[in-house]
């Protein structure tokens, strides 16, 4: 019976099935694209465990390269494998594995953000690409701010967001991927406040390119029995912060991405852009930053392709922001992520192992043709 | 073979020694130095890419006037460049709205044909611009086009005026003043840089009535009123030949009609203008002693300047890679080597086979060098941009097709190697039909060591999946032709899955590189881009039909088959996915393309399939027959 098992489980039969439904979910996934985008795609298709088409759960990504895995793994177990003839086939497929380990280990651990920092100024928070939080902050203290952060994966409507020294529940309505705001025409109901007063948050369609979208939330808050109680919008990128008082308190309420505090912090000294001579053509990107630990700053360059390593994070030159009035910020993109040494290391390994199958396999395959 | 291998290391040295023909001592006029497209490039260079924008073609073709010549003679006879017929206009439409006739056979026509045209439709033009690029149809793209070009021109014809003899003087002491004899012919920039005290004395003259002028002052109010005229030219700023000031940082090259913007001229510059002046002059009067020395003189200008220098050698090569014509040469060659293959099939003699496989190395060659060269002007590794890609896999096919025949002596490797050669150079002529091959690159790309890795990797990983897909075509085709020679099948078959497993390791391998580079750039393995998922579908496709085999899914002809549907694959990863114009490596869109995807997916589904079920059904005669 376990024989039986791992015979199905190592079959190169299995191998090909499975293939063979990861090239539809490739196939698939790319030309979708065109429609929803490269982040939604890929939400759906590849970093999926199961996906619905119609009202069939299909399985996604995950599972398909999961079940390689295993299938590649119980290989392993064969006898008649291990053989000096076979040694090449056997050093591609332990690649094959390691490459497969470390793509599961980004899948699951790594993060990625970006940092928007403008010349002269200094920053120590990564701003998550597609993860929102919402942020109640207590301003009441001259001396210092208090924060109280719900993440994303809470935004479920009906859900209560409680913590003992705030003084109110907040109760999510609805939540949006991509929202709008639209003035109001009638005036509005008494439970609104604040922006809600004058506009109405809609949800849109989600737009291909995830940067632009801007998600929204509706909420209520209740239980400090003040005329504070009711219902309140916000959009991400407002720019007029929402603000409560409760109790003598005084709360500033914010939707924002998600933000990762760093031990350390970057200051961008000065941003270069350089053009092809007498082309629209950009040639290089570079920002002159200080890297400052502990108050002591070090000076480094980031250019494109040349990306900063510190403390796990890796930071690169992503994009850059002009104003028309001549300042530069420079987006530097943000990415820890564990698995990252495991394609350099089973690129080497699959390599080796094909050249010394080939050198075993191909005398044989370009023999001259007996005439 | 002996022969064989003498003649082909004869074909070797030859292209050595006409290569190192190119001397760097000799400095030609198509040598000139410009900057253009964020490079410098030898004025050559800048004239065919001018006449392929104007005129559809890298020469004057109708009137067989090479591409310098034509870009001379409009700087010295700029009044016949404007009634010359130099714009292609593709489009009846376009035509009939410029207010000309269409004729059936010759649609070119001059400056001054269309200029008229062009004034009365500037409404219309002006409203196109503001329309995106997406949203004009073909008539307000060509309008625009045409439009652009005929701007272009006149730049051009007007940016060297400055340097023209256009002025004489008889006055003998303002001609002394200007340091000419009486009566000789002498251009704006000769006049500004001796103008002394010219601008002084006019104001004297200007303020009297004209009736009291006297000879000597008519003559100086004429030359103000000519050097006025002229100066109305200094817009035309096209032709960037003239080396930045030692100061400058912007590496920015100049054009002479900047020069005379009231800056500073640098002795490098002063030096340049004066031989450049006195070169058309030369050519002017058709004096080809005096245009050597101008031409000297330019030379020292160049080398006098103290900023980036001007390397002379790359200049000289990449003329000499214009005038070679190295692709299209190849490109005679690997047919000529098909056409001999041919007759010797028809007519048994070895020695026809013989000279074919000779033509397709001598072709190799030359499609080498090209691209060796293109290497060393560019100062980066062979494959940059699409275009290049193109010229790349071809060599690939042919090189490994020589090794085929070297060892299989049996004409394969020369009609694989002369078809697949001569397919991808007439693609790459169709590419190279959009402008400057050379360009250069946009920051991302910017990098020597990944194009050097990744990239070549991956290309070759195309040449040699198509290459094993070209094989599982003539495997089909030889089971139906020789369905009992199970030994020539076997070795065919061996010999493709011998090209898979290469294939096979060029992409996994040049795929994960990809991967690397991604994220030594930005920060991500993978991103499920199009272009990467284009890549990584060849790799499943190959890991699958290899399995295929091993489970025995796959027999030799179903396997074949395989490679041969392989082909759309590499195909779509290698074109289709710039249609989908996401991501972040769709670099060369083309919407033409679109239409020959869609043929060679319907070639390859037709006679793959077809070749396939035919070998089937004569092997069940076959089995019946000997049953």
């Amino acid at each position: 019976m376990g024989n039986k098992i791992i015979k199905l489980l190592s079959s190169p039969k299995l191998f090909v099935y499975s293939l063979v439904w990861l090239m539809i979910l490739v196939v698939v996934g790319t030309v979708s694209q065109r429609d929803i985008g490269l982040y939604a795609s890929q939400l759906k298709f590849f970093s999926s465990y199961f996906f619905s088409f119609g009202p069939i759960p299909l399985p996604g990504g995950r599972i398909v390269l999961a079940l390689m895995l295993i299938n590649l793994v119980s290989m392993m177990f064969k006898q008649n494998l291990w053989k000096m003839k076979k040694i090449g086939v056997v050093i591609v497929h332990l690649g094959g594995v390691m490459l497969l380990v470390g793509a599961g280990m980004t899948a699951i651990f790594s993060s990625e953000g970006s940092m928007v920092i403008e010349e002269g100024s200094k920053s120590n928070t990564v701003d998550d690409y597609n993860i929102t939080e919402l942020a109640i902050i207590d301003i009441t203290d001259v001396n210092y701010d208090q924060y109280f952060i719900f993440g994303q994966p809470l935004f479920k409507n009906g859900n209560n967001l409680m913590h003992e020294k705030l003084d109110f529940d907040i109760t999510i309505l609805d939540y949006m991927d991509n929202a709008t705001l639209e003035p109001l025409t009638n005036p509005s109901g008494i439970q609104f406040r604040g922006m809600l007063k004058n506009f109405i948050l809609k949800k849109i369609k989600r737009d291909k390119d995830d940067m632009k979208n801007r998600p929204g939330i509706i909420y209520q808050v209740s239980g400090s029995f003040t005329e504070s109680d009711g219902i309140y919008g916000l959009i991400f990128g407002q720019s007029v912060p929402a603000t409560i008082n409760v109790g003598g308190r005084q709360y500033v309420m914010n939707l924002q991405k998600k933000k990762t505090y760093l031990p350390f912090a970057i200051e961008l000294k000065d941003f270069k852009k350089v053009m092809h001579p007498g082309t629209e053509v950009a040639k290089s990107y570079s920002s002159n930053i200080n890297l400052i630990e502990n108050n002591i700053p070090r000076p480094v360059l980031i250019e494109m392709n040349k990306p900063l390593r510190h403390e796990g994070y890796t930071f690169y030159q992503a994009s850059f922001i002009e104003s028309p009035s001549g300042e530069e910020t420079t987006v530097l993109a943000a990415v820890k992520n564990y698995g990252r040494l495991f394609p350099y290391i089973s690129s080497i390994i699959m390599s080796i192992g094909l050249l010394l199958h080939m050198l075993v396999s191909m005398p044989n395959l370009f023999k001259k043709s007996i005439k | 073979m002996k022969n064989l291998s003498v003649i082909s290391i004869s074909i070797i040295a030859s292209t050595i020694m006409l290569y190192s023909s190119l001397s760097a001592e000799s400095f030609f006029v198509s040598d000139i130095p410009i900057q253009e497209g964020g490079r410098i490039k030898p004025l050559d260079s800048f004239a065919r890419n001018q006449s392929l924008a104007f005129y559809g073609k890298r020469k004057i073709k109708h009137e067989d006037l090479s591409a310098i010549d034509w870009l001379l003679n409009l700087f010295t006879h700029p009044e016949k460049g404007l009634d010359q017929k130099v714009f292609n206009l593709r489009n009846p439409e376009v035509v009939n709205a410029l207010g000309l006739t269409w004729t059936n056979n010759f649609h070119k026509y001059s400056y001054n044909e269309l200029f008229p045209g062009i004034e009365k439709q500037l409404p219309l033009i002006r409203e196109i611009f503001e329309k995106k690029e997406v949203d004009r149809d073909v008539f307000e793209s060509q309008l625009v086009e045409i439009y652009q070009n005929v701007m272009k021109f006149r730049e051009i014809v007007s940016s060297l005026s400055c340097l023209l003899p256009l002025f004489s003087v008889y006055d003998s002491d303002l001609a002394s003043s200007l340091h000419v004899e009486p009566g000789q012919l002498i251009s704006y920039a000769h006049v500004m840089s001796h103008r002394g005290s010219l601008f002084e004395t006019s104001q004297g003259i200007l303020t009297k009535p004209e009736s009291e002028w006297s000879v000597s002052e008519k003559e100086i109010a004429l030359l103000l009123y000519n050097l006025q005229q002229t100066s109305s030219d200094d817009f035309a700023k096209a032709l960037k030949i003239i080396p930045p000031s030692k100061n400058d940082s912007s590496g920015l090259w100049l054009s002479p009609w900047e020069l005379f913007d009231g800056r500073l001229i640098e002795p490098h510059q002063d030096k340049i203008i004066k031989s450049l002046e006195s070169y058309l002059l030369a050519r002017f009067e058709n004096n080809i002693e005096n245009q050597n020395i101008a031409l000297s003189s330019y030379k020292t200008g160049l080398i006098s300047h103290v900023g980036k220098k001007v390397d002379f050698s790359i200049l000289s090569k990449e003329r000499w890679l214009n005038e070679a014509d190295l692709f299209t040469n190849s490109l005679v060659f690997y047919l000529l080597g098909f056409i001999l293959l041919g007759i010797s099939w028809m007519i048994k003699p070895v020695i026809f086979k013989n000279v074919a496989f000779c033509s397709i190395i001598i072709g190799f060659c030359l499609h080498t060098l090209g691209i060796y060269l293109r290497m060393v002007i560019m100062s980066r590794p062979p494959i940059s941009t699409l275009y290049e890609t193109v010229i790349f896999v071809g060599v690939v096919i042919v090189l490994i097709s020589l090794i085929i025949e070297y060892i299989r002596k049996d004409g394969l490797g020369i009609f694989i190697g002369s078809i697949s050669g001569s397919l991808l150079h007439y693609v790459g002529f169709g590419y190279a039909a959009d402008g400057d091959t050379l360009e250069m690159l946009v920051a991302v790309l910017n990098s020597n060591f990944w194009l050097a890795t990744h990239v070549t990797t991956i290309i070759l990983g195309y040449g040699t999946s198509l290459m094993a897909g070209l094989i599982g075509h003539i495997y089909l085709i030889e089971k139906i032709r020789v369905p009992k020679d199970s030994v020539r099948l076997k070795s065919i078959y061996n010999n493709m899955f011998g090209v898979t497993l290469i294939a096979l390791f060029f992409t996994l391998f040049g795929t994960i590189l990809g991967g690397i580079w991604a994220d030594q750039s930005w920060g991500r393995f993978w991103g499920w881009d199009p272009k990467e998922n284009g890549a990584l579908l060849i790799v499943l496709w190959q890991l699958m039909m290899v399995h295929m085999r091993l489970s025995g899914l796959a027999k030799p002809d179903k396997f074949a088959l395989g490679m041969v549907l392989n082909n759309i694959v590499v195909i779509m990863a290698w074109f289709g996915v710039n249609l989908l114009s996401i991501g972040l490596h769709s670099y060369g869109f083309a919407s033409g393309i679109a239409v020959n995807l869609i043929l060679f997916t319907l070639f390859e589904i037709v006679t793959g399939f077809g070749s396939y079920y035919w070998a089937k059904s004569k092997n069940k005669v076959l089995i019946r027959s000997n049953n």
